[in-house]
């Protein structure tokens, strides 16, 4: 017997019961193609998503931007396909972790032609790396952690997805999510606690 | 368990993601052992620092205005495909041969008018009430469905009238009439079908409120043709 529960704690996001009812109305009126409505959505949102973007691209704001744009215009697209059966901001947030995966299959295609991806660290810490030796600010601490490290502890201890979800979104094991994640902690305590 | 094998289960045992039979004897064991109990201290400490941090962080002003720009090119090309969808059908060559046949019949139509100028009043009056069916493009579906059943109608009514009177039409006319009438009702079908599909479509009403029209108005310079034979 495993000794481990399932996962039990979901993410802390709204659900579809909790949506606001003008959230709701925003939501029918941008699915019959009101760009007016869809704005009032991406100010009720961004701010979250944006936070999301910026961490899952390790503190890079242009590319955190340019990722948080990439989301609202498939949001936009894909709208239609949103049935309630999920919070829209849990829906937002899935569509934003797999624009970022998506994104980074194509980079990395053509970034493994020039580096070597053994230590996935080296693209978001080098800048950083001379800042590691001191004390670190949380933010800085999660932005210079390995690529499935970050995103397993951005997902799971920043947004409160659960073990199952993360490894459905990254199509790995249960056992990766949690390897990393331990990973992350172990590494945000050295970097942090020295 | 041993220190090792508890260490390995430190982290679920903070998230509490434990089973209550596997988390008793971590517990006994963090009470006493003070490496493990240091680091439950540390995995909590950045358990909570990552729950505190900000949920929500203001994106750069300018994002919207890139958003909305990227949507509204999507709407255009969006729009652009639907149009050439809808002159698509207009290139079929049926659709051109039913508007090849449909001016050779036009003109033959005139021709017999103009060389006849025969009437009665009772045709006089069934030919006002079929203009009418004429009319403008309905705006809506709806408006388009109740404009519809009109040129069902009227189409019947001139069809029972031209099958009663196609004997006394050149037999050349006939065939053109029919070969056009054939054709035009492809175009009516295919634009049905897209309009099923796209509803709310507004070209699509007015294309096949127009083919429609020319059918009835086909029908209609028809059965005066005939009066005038």
């Amino acid at each position: 017997m495993s000794a481990v529960v399932s996962d039990s704690v979901g993410p802390n996001l709204s659900t579809i019961g909790e949506e606001n009812a003008a959230a709701l109305d925003s939501i029918r009126r941008a699915q019959s193609g009101d760009v007016d409505a869809f704005e009032l959505l991406y100010r009720e949102y961004a701010g979250r998503v944006y936070a999301l973007c910026l961490r899952l691209k390790a503190g890079d704001s242009a590319d955190a931007t340019e990722l948080m744009q990439d989301v609202f215009v498939k949001a936009w697209r894909r709208l239609e396909t949103f049935r309630g059966e999920c919070a829209f901001s849990s829906w937002l947030h899935r569509l934003a972790v797999n624009t970022m995966l998506e994104n980074a299959r194509s980079d990395s295609r053509r970034i493994a032609r020039v580096l070597p991806m053994d230590d996935t660290s080296r693209l978001a810490g080098a800048a950083r790396s001379s800042g590691i030796d001191l004390k670190m600010d949380m933010e800085d601490a999660i932005a210079s952690l390995p690529k499935g490290a970050r995103l397993a502890f951005v997902l799971h201890d920043v947004e409160g997805y659960q073990h199952q979800e993360i490894a459905e979104q990254l199509s790995v094991s249960v056992g990766t999510v949690k390897a990393q994640l331990h990973r992350a902690r172990r590494l945000l305590r050295e970097r942090l606690e020295r | 368990m041993t220190h090792d094998v508890i260490r390995h289960l430190l982290d679920d045992y903070v998230t509490g993601e434990l089973t209550e039979d596997a988390r008793a004897p971590v517990a006994d064991h963090v009470a006493t052992c003070a490496i493990c109990a240091a680091e439950v201290e540390s995995l909590n400490r950045i358990i909570a620092r990552a729950a505190e941090l900000p949920k929500s962080i203001d994106p750069p002003a300018e994002a919207w205005s890139n958003i909305r720009a990227a949507i509204e090119r999507d709407k255009e090309a969006v729009t652009a495909h639907r149009v050439s969808s809808i002159a698509g059908i207009w290139r079929r060559p049926y659709v051109l041969a039913a508007a090849a046949v449909l001016l050779v019949v036009l003109s033959s139509g005139g021709t017999a008018l103009y060389m006849s100028e025969r009437s009665s009043d009772e045709d006089s009056s069934r030919s006002a009430s079929l203009n009418s069916a004429s009319g403008a493009t309905p705006a809506s579906l709806a408006a388009f469905t109740i404009e519809e059943n009109n040129y069902l109608r009227n189409v019947a009514v001139l069809q029972d009238l031209l099958d009663q009177q196609e004997a006394s039409l050149a037999p050349e006319t006939v065939a053109q009439l029919k070969a056009s009438l054939r054709t035009i009702d492809e175009a009516i079908l295919e634009a049905r079908n897209a309009l099923a599909r796209d509803p709310a479509n507004k070209m699509l009403i007015e294309m096949l409120s127009g083919t429609y029209r020319q059918k009835v108005d086909l029908l209609r310079r028809t059965a005066e043709m005939t009066r005038g034979s």
